[in-house]
């Protein structure tokens, strides 16, 4: 019986030996859920200016009493552009804080105060922060910048406006969505729907664009302003491709891509598509052109932005600004 | 017509009677069942709901066994039910309740085919009893009888499924008496061609006799989906794998010593699903090991015992509830004004109409915390640890089936937090047989039972958890003329406290917490007179009354008064 009793001892203790979880839990923390909300360390920014271009980024840094939604808003005081950070962590620091500079979508940020506002959604009767911050450099985009319109319109661009349109750059208005200046259309053509356009040539033999098409993105911010609505604006694309590479264009032999894109809202819109798509039409079929019918940026010679209207809306008006192409994902302001 | 078909029924019967040698047998049962219900509500509560409900049913389930030869068994049983009202075939329903092929191959292999009944251990396969029961008095148990027969929930704790099922056994003259091997294949769940593999469980267990005092054993229960049958690859799959041996020994003469355990692991995997919350696999193990006594001359029992269920041991034989508490009674399932769902009260079970498991479930089912927050799985219920301590004394002249049960435990693994909740539960019951101590012979049998409950946890505000739950069943049955009995009951249910109930996900895992504020008594009060024909065959009426009332404002008190005539007969 003794035997018996050991082995029995032996075999409770053995079995004994789960490991004590008396740390881990399951499922979310009731801290969090249903915990009282305090700011246990100020939630502050790390630098009062930021420069962009030299400092990359900036953060915010605090610490809660639990988990809990929260959203750190930024808005330019000169163009309006937005940013938004949320986040559910107990702890904001630069792991869950960094802004690099950009918006949520156009207009992007200027030289301007940056107005931040630092709020808690979810925990009733909790303060809302403020602060501010000086950007003294904007955000550098990552990719092959066309024109933002900033140095004026290149040796090599060509325009075409109806007689009673006027298409010109402008600047320091306040409306561009990016930097200072961008390009505008105004003007009433009761005849036709055809606006007007700008051809954007580079001034030297191509754009400097990569060979591969499949993962670039062609990016531009348009904003209809007049006769907009559903079915009344839209925006066309030419891209011409030189590809015997003898430094001009020929329709008859060589490729014109052609993109449509129609517009309903109005404000600043983010065009955006990946280059080798602008072979296919709104279908999916395979559009015709007379070169070798492959789109192939590294060959890109001339972009034409040709804005068209309803010519029974009466005053038409538009601003273009920023093309950029970007590798593997869309511009992002 | 009916002439001749009763005139077939009586050659058949006497077939029976007179023949030599059996080749059929015909059992089943009928009954009548009638309803009359009435929400008793203030009106200002609820001025929209109809306030009687009245229905019933009668139904005849004509049970063949046919006999081919020696060895082989067929049984048949098909369900016809007419709903009270529904005239020239309006309501009637024609079923095949049960279909089974059972016999014995060479004289050795016992197998059964269609219709099985399947149980294995606490922790692998069994059919745990619901909420709202203790030792209860014959005017609730007569009732929920019937829906344990309509459910096919047996008293053996066993599961009602689809497949196949084989047993054999070999006996010895040396070391070991005998191993008894069983095995069986079901099917739990058709593809739907779609997004639903098939399904299947199957298992056995391997029992070796060592002698009358050592037994042991190894079961397995697996649940896996088909691949292939749907053109994704998604497949669940659950083992649960454990030993158990029953050791005893006698101490001196009627007194015996032993130990009882089983002890296994479970591992749950989810290949190649695509939502990112399915883990690949989930894996824990339990033991449970426990001291038993025999008085044997005495008929009293006493086990002390200490379990560790493993937070993620997940074992659907064992851990499937009968009643989901999130679904909604099938009468009255919508009251008051604001045409809320009424929760799932322990009556509804009593009268039919809970929605009830016919099949083993992956996911924990949800349940009602008030009725029972430390076990609602059963024995197998997950992160749970601590002592257990049962007396039961089987028989005596006057106290029958008398027990106290008293379980001290904690999580394993907190919940919310890494504070742990405790528990403690104390089941108590008794049939006191009062004739027997004034000699009458006509029976008056006193039914009671008790079931207390203490959940708490301590810590900061949001984490505490204070919740009681007092449970009293109580039943008088007695024959005051020959076969004639009065049956009175009550069961009176009171929870006052605070939880945090786990929500969890299809994997269950858990994503968030109810929280849970009770104040609330469950009253349940019924009386009524029955009269026996004979052992099988009953005829009662009975009046039950029941009423919900909270203490808090913004809960609905209500209650259901229930008129209930039920003819029963089985042959």
């Amino acid at each position: 019986m003794k035997k018996t009793t050991l082995v029995l001892i032996s075999v409770l203790l053995i079995f004994s030996c789960r490991k004590d979880d008396s740390e881990n839990f399951d499922g979310p923390d009731l801290n969090d859920l249903f915990g009282p909300f305090s700011i246990i360390q100020e939630i502050e920014v790390n630098k009062k200016t930021a420069d962009f271009p030299v400092d990359n980024t900036l953060h915010f840094t605090g610490e809660l009493s639990k988990n809990t939604d929260w959203v750190i808003s930024i808005t330019g005081a000169s163009t309006g552009a937005k940013r938004s950070i949320s986040g559910t962590q107990r702890v904001i620091s630069a792991d869950n804080s960094t802004w690099d500079g950009g918006a949520n979508s156009f207009p992007g940020f200027g030289i301007e105060t940056a107005y931040i506002e630092i709020s808690f959604p979810k925990e009733e009767g909790s303060p809302i922060l403020y602060d501010t911050v000086s950007i003294t450099g904007s955000k550098v985009d990552a990719g092959y910048l066309i024109t933002s319109f900033e140095n004026g319109e290149g040796a090599n661009w060509s325009k075409f406006n109806q007689s009673t349109v006027q298409g010109k750059i402008d600047c320091a208005s306040g409306e561009s969505a990016k930097g200072n200046c961008h390009y505008s259309f105004t003007g009433n053509v009761p005849w036709d729907w055809a606006i007007g356009s700008v051809m954007i040539q580079p001034s030297t033999a191509n754009f400097g664009l990569p060979a591969s098409a499949s993962n670039l993105f062609f990016n531009m911010a348009f904003k209809p302003i007049e006769n907009s609505g559903t079915g009344n604006t839209f925006i066309q694309f030419w891209f011409d491709e030189d590809e015997n590479g003898d430094g001009t264009f020929d329709l008859a032999t060589e490729d014109r891509f052609i993109y449509e894109y129609w517009f309903e809202d109005t404000g600043w819109n983010l065009i955006s598509y990946k280059y080798s798509d602008i072979q296919f039409d709104v279908d999916g079929n395979q559009v015709s052109t007379n070169g070798n019918g492959l789109p192939e940026p590294g060959k890109l010679i001339s972009i034409n932005v040709f804005y068209l209207a309803n010519k029974d809306n009466g005053l038409a008006k538009a601003y273009i600004d920023h093309l950029i192409f970007t590798t593997n994902k869309p511009y992002t302001p | 017509m009916t002439k001749k078909i009763l005139i077939l029924l009586l050659i058949l019967t006497t077939n029976v009677l007179i023949g030599q040698q059996k080749k059929f047998q015909i059992n089943g049962a009928a009954r009548g069942y009638l309803f009359s219900n009435k929400l008793n509500i203030d009106e200002s509560l609820d001025s929209v709901t109809t306030r009687k409900a009245n229905y019933g049913h009668t139904l005849l389930d004509m049970g063949i066994s046919l006999f081919p030869n020696k060895n082989t068994e067929v049984i048949s049983m098909f369900r016809i039910r007419n709903e009270i009202g529904g005239f020239w075939g309006g309501g009637v329903s024609f079923n095949v309740r049960q279909l089974t092929l059972k016999g014995v191959a060479g004289n050795k292999v016992k197998y059964e085919i269609g219709d099985i009944d399947l149980k294995m251990t606490p922790y692998t396969l069994f059919n745990t009893i619901e909420e709202g029961a203790i030792n209860e008095g014959d005017v609730f148990a007569m009732r929920r009888e019937i829906v344990y027969y309509d459910m096919f929930y047996n008293e053996d704790n066993s599961w009602r499924m689809q497949g196949a099922k084989v047993n054999f056994g070999l006996e010895f003259a040396n070391v070991i008496e005998a191993i008894k091997f069983k095995g069986f294949i079901t099917r739990q769940r058709p593809t739907d061609g779609i997004v639903e593999p098939e399904r299947l469980y199957g298992g056995g267990t391997i029992n070796i006799k060592q002698s009358e005092n050592l037994s042991f054993g190894f079961n397995s229960v697996n649940i896996f989906d088909l691949t292939e049958t749907i053109q994704d690859s998604i497949q669940y799959k659950n083992n649960v794998h454990t030993f158990n041996l029953l050791y005893k020994r006698n101490l001196r003469e009627n007194i015996s010593l032993g130990i009882k355990t089983e002890t296994g692991m479970s591992g749950a995997q989810y290949i190649n699903y695509k939502d990112a919350r399915a883990p690949e696999s989930i894996n824990d193990y339990f033991y449970d090991l426990a001291f038993v006594t025999d008085f044997e001359d005495k008929k009293i029992t006493v086990e002390l015992g200490y379990k560790d269920i493993g937070a993620d041991f997940l074992s659907p034989g064992a851990q499937t509830k009968r009643i989901n508490y999130s679904k909604f009674p099938g009468l009255y399932q919508q009251i008051s004004n604001n045409v809320t769902g009424r929760p799932i009260s322990y009556t509804d079970f009593i009268s039919g109409n809970t929605e009830n498991s016919i099949k083993i479930s992956e996911e924990l089912i949800p349940y009602f915390a008030g009725y029972n927050n430390m076990n609602p799985y059963g024995d197998a219920t997950p992160n749970r640890r601590g002592v257990y301590l049962n007396l039961v004394r089987t028989d005596s002249v006057k106290f029958k089936n008398s027990f106290v049960k008293a379980t001290f435990m904690t999580q394993s693994r907190g919940t919310g937090t890494s504070k742990k909740k405790k528990f403690i539960q104390i089941e108590a019951g008794t049939d006191v047989y009062i004739n027997d101590f004034f000699g009458w012979k006509k029976q008056l049998k006193l039914d009671l039972g008790l079931r207390y409950e203490n959940t708490s946890r301590t810590g900061e505000v949001y984490e505490k958890v204070k919740l009681n739950s007092t449970f009293i069943d109580a039943g008088i049955s007695w024959e005051f003329a020959e076969k004639l009995d009065l049956l009175v009951g009550a069961k009176v249910w009171v929870v006052k406290g605070n939880t945090y109930v786990n929500l969890r996900n299809q994997f269950n895992a858990i994503e968030n917490f109810d929280i849970l504020d009770y104040n609330f008594s469950e009253n349940t009060y019924a009386s009524g007179l029955r009269y026996r024909f004979n052992d099988k065959n009953t005829l009662s009426a009975q009046y039950q009354f029941f009423d919900v009332k909270h203490k808090d404002a913004t809960s609905v008190n209500y209650g259901i008064s229930q008129f209930t005539f039920l003819y029963s007969l089985t042959f």
